[in-house]
């Protein structure tokens, strides 16, 4: 290997999981835990508050506050209004690494429209439904809503008990798009439409997070878990949503709400800040991008199990892949592309999220993304057939 | 029964899970003297770009292959005794085998060079994992640096010394780049992409000497054409040679041509011993011989010589030649007939104004495709073949061709938008 710059060699260093990696991710876990876990301790009395408050109640003190002074909008008097908080915040600084990263993805792929449109389409709705939208509603005293997030992603979104704050369009919303439009869209074009198109998560790692994509874990071990892993919790999911479900109809006051509150509790807590916030992105320096999405993430184990049924399918050049395995190191989700265009086999992978950039790296144009399950490119016409150019 | 392999590249590889799937019984052994296990040679460049580390450089992983019952041995075969059924290892351990198989691939071709005696450091090639690490091992040290070579590795070096910001000069013998696979037209598409890329190239010339430092390291080349070029690295690419010399001097040698001799079954002159790949020189039923050094051939003859080994009876076709590769950023696709044909040869050349995109359909003599040449964009080679197979006409297959084309979604190449010329092959007015 051969870097002569330092500026080369510290792209290098951060890039795989060198000393500026681990660092990278040390600053980007600890920014997590204040996030989700930071509580303000007021004045701390014992050495152990002392040690937390410093640890992170202080900063979460001062997100809270900047995202107050400077993400908040109209004045209270107005009866208009909209407070910010660190959340608001988080928001924000999200927004604008996807904007950063979206930019050096245009300037990187300008020769690739399929990566220019899926790239305009994530970042179009992040800055809309992810962002503004939401500021927006609770401006004007509306719920705040985020269009582009479906249940299971966002599983409060079918909790009854949120029902009523929703109100009936957004909860009928939330059960079309997440029950009908999810696995339709899931069978015309894979779980791309989702993945790689709409989602934040996945709009985080595939701009952003770009530099780290190669890190995923390769191999039969890494998948073996992956299907554990995702299906696991789309069970807990569906299983929760379930216990929400049965304590709202159930009379209040039996165990089953008890219950109920537990596992949003519990699901809050290690599912969505755990593994979607602290693991999936603070781990982008040392296990690639999207471990949230490949390992995790319940509405890609639905849209997974979609894809498997649909018409998306990798297609493969027959007997012009050279081995050089480009595809399989630049794939997020860890999957082997190469074993599969070695070998000549179209494939479907239900991890696989359509990002095509196993597409853009193979330097023998081995791959193509399709949704057609019709593998010869001649349509039958009533003209071809005619002529007998079908054949 | 032991089926033992010399060689672990593509041809090697590709025999002994061939064989494997036909008979699980076999004892397999594969050797080499180059890695422990199986890598992609056509991807050094990445290697050396620093986009795959050397472990990315194996198709397989690393299970496979106790997995698969292939045993591997490191060494280079220095002897074979095909009456004793042996060979011996440079240690001087001898392998029995019942069935044989050489694979031993090709090496670099060298070049005639005054001076090069006094050169210790700084001359390269770019075909095994050790020119690499010597590629990597000098680059640091090098400004300056200059390629011979017209060919696609020629290229590929170029442009990973040019990555690494050492200022490179690929020198060409002939008037043009490439000559045995592209015509004028789209050799100067591919060089202009060169130019503007940062590459000097340089045509119609060759080196014919090198002086070095003190050091012993390379510090210019002189060429036929007169000119001096200071550099620190050269580096020759013009072609490569099938790995037979250790054969010349053994024992019981199969017999040798510029290759290991083989008929179409891939059998070579000794019994059960079969050859495949870059170091096969393939007899045909026809009475044709060659010499194929593309991955796509070895792999297709390591799949016969696999079968054959194990009690097969597949004869090796030579098929409807394809190949395609990246030239600087630039995709090309080729199938069927191309640039060896006469130069009258009749073409219909299809070019995007002022872009390097371009498509040639090759004409045969009653106006059926014989060939293809794309540049710029990406082709379905076989559907391309089907045509030439069944001999579509040229003119139908230009009203079709949009139906070959393999683009990324949302890629609108106007096919319907080209600039059309009818015109020989190589050189000559443009005809009707
Ligand atoms: C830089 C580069 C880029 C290329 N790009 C392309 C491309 O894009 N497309 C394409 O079609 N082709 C390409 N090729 C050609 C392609 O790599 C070869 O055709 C293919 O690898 C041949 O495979 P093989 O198994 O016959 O031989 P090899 O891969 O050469 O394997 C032979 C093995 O046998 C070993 N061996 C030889 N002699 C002995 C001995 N006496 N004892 C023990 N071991 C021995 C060698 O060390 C070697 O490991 C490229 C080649 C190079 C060098
Ligand atoms: S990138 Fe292309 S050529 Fe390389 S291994 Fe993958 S499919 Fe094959």
């Amino acid at each position: 290997m051969i870097r002569q710059t330092i500026g080369g060699r510290l792209a290098h260093d951060i890039r795989n999981r060198g000393l500026t990696a681990w660092l990278l991710f040390g600053l980007l876990s600890g920014f997590y835990v204040v996030l989700y876990f930071g509580v303000d301790y007021g004045h701390p009395q014992t050495g152990v508050e002392r040690a937390q408050a410093w640890l992170y109640g202080t900063f979460t003190v001062h997100l809270d506050a900047f995202g107050a002074q400077w993400l908040s909008f109209g004045s209270a008097e107005s009866g208009l209004s909209y407070a910010g908080n660190r959340w608001t915040l988080y928001a924000l600084l999200y927004t604008l690494a996807m904007l950063v990263g979206g930019a050096w993805m245009f300037h990187r792929y300008r020769h690739n429209p399929y990566q220019m449109v899926r790239t305009f389409s994530v970042l179009f709705l992040q800055v809309s439904f992810a962002f503004s939208v939401p500021i927006l509603l609770k401006f004007f005293g509306h719920p705040e809503y985020y269009f582009s997030y479906l249940w299971p992603l966002k599983i409060e979104y079918l909790d009854p008990a949120h029902f009523e704050y929703f109100g009936e369009i957004l909860v009928l919303y939330a059960f079309f798009a997440s029950l009908v439009l999810t696995p339709l869209l899931g069978l015309l074009w894979g779980k791309r439409w989702y993945c790689s198109w709409v989602c934040g998560c996945g709009g985080l790692a595939n701009t952003a997070g770009e530099p780290w994509r190669h890190l995923s874990q390769k191999g039969s071990t890494a998948w073996r878990f992956e299907k554990f892993a995702v299906h696991g919790v789309l069970l807990i999911a569906v299983a929760s949503t379930a216990l929400w479900f049965a304590s709202a109809l159930l009379p209040e006051g039996s165990a089953v709400g008890g219950w109920a509150e537990g596992t949003r509790r519990w699901y809050g807590l290690v599912v969505v800040a755990g593994l979607s916030g602290a693991v999936g992105t603070g781990l982008y320096p040392i296990g690639g991008t999207r471990i949230w999405c490949r390992y995790f993430c319940p509405m890609a184990a639905i849209l997974g199990l979609v894809q498997k049924a649909g018409r998306f399918r990798i297609r493969v050049k027959r007997n012009m892949c050279i081995s050089c395995g480009l595809c399989s190191k630049y794939c997020e989700m860890g999957i082997d592309v190469r074993a599969y265009a070695q070998a000549n086999r179209d494939f479907v992978r239900a991890s696989c999220v359509g990002c095509g950039l196993c597409a853009e790296v193979c330097p023998r144009g081995v791959l193509r993304l399709e949704n057609v399950r019709r593998r010869d490119p001649q349509e039958l016409t009533l003209d071809s057939l005619a002529d007998g150019s079908w054949r | 029964m032991h089926l033992l392999i010399i060689g672990n590249g593509v041809a090697g590889v590709t025999a002994a899970m061939t064989a494997r799937k036909r008979d699980v019984s076999l004892e397999i052994t594969l050797v080499s003297d180059e890695s422990d296990y199986f890598f992609s040679r056509t991807a050094l460049m990445y290697a050396f770009l620093d986009r795959l580390s050397r472990r990315d450089l194996e198709p397989y992983e690393r299970k496979v292959w106790d997995r698969q019952g292939i045993r591997r041995v490191r060494g280079r075969v220095v002897d074979l005794d095909a009456e004793g059924r042996t060979v011996t290892l440079d240690g001087g351990a001898t392998l029995a085998w019942d069935r044989l198989i050489l694979a031993t691939g090709a090496g670099p071709r060298m070049l005639p060079l005054e001076g090069l005696d006094e050169i210790r450091e700084g001359v390269v090639h770019f075909v095994t994992l050790a020119d690499l690490d010597r590629c990597e091992a000098l680059t640091p040290s090098t400004q300056r640096a200059v390629v011979v070579g017209g060919g696609l590795i020629g290229i590929e070096l170029a442009e990973c010394l040019h990555h690494h910001g050492v200022a490179v000069t690929l020198v060409l013998r002939d008037d043009r780049y490439w000559p045995t696979a592209l015509p004028a037209e789209e050799s100067a598409m591919v060089v202009a992409r060169m130019r503007e890329h940062g590459i000097e190239v340089i045509a119609g010339d060759t080196a014919f000497a090198v002086a070095a430092d003190e050091a012993g390291r390379v510090r210019e080349v002189r060429t036929h054409g007169g000119r001096v070029l200071p550099c620190e690295m050269l580096g020759v690419c013009i072609g490569v040679e099938p790995r037979i010399e250790a054969l010349r001097t053994v024992r019981t040698a199969p017999a040798l041509g510029r290759g290991v001799l083989v008929d179409d079954h891939l059998r070579t002159s000794l019994p059960d011993v079969y050859a495949c790949g870059d170091c096969a020189e393939v007899e045909s039923a026809e009475g044709e011989r060659f010499i194929e050094t593309i991955w796509y051939s070895a792999r297709a003859q390591g799949e016969v010589a696999g079968e054959n080994a194990a009690g097969g009876t597949r004869a090796y076709r030579r098929p409807i030649f394809y190949n395609s590769a990246m030239l600087i950023d630039i995709p090309y696709t080729t199938v069927g007939r191309s640039a060896d044909l006469p130069p009258e040869t009749p073409t219909l050349l299809r070019r995007a104004p002022g872009r390097p995109l371009s498509q040639r359909l090759l004409e045969g003599p009653g106006g059926e495709l014989i060939g293809f040449i794309g540049l710029g964009s990406d082709w379905d080679h076989e559907l391309l073949e089907r045509w030439i197979r069944e001999q579509r006409p040229v003119a139908w297959v230009r009203d079709h061709l949009h139906r070959a084309r393999y683009d990324v979604e949302f890629r609108n190449v106007r096919l319907d938008r080209m600039d059309e010329v009818r015109v020989p092959l190589h050189g000559g007015e443009v005809s009707t």
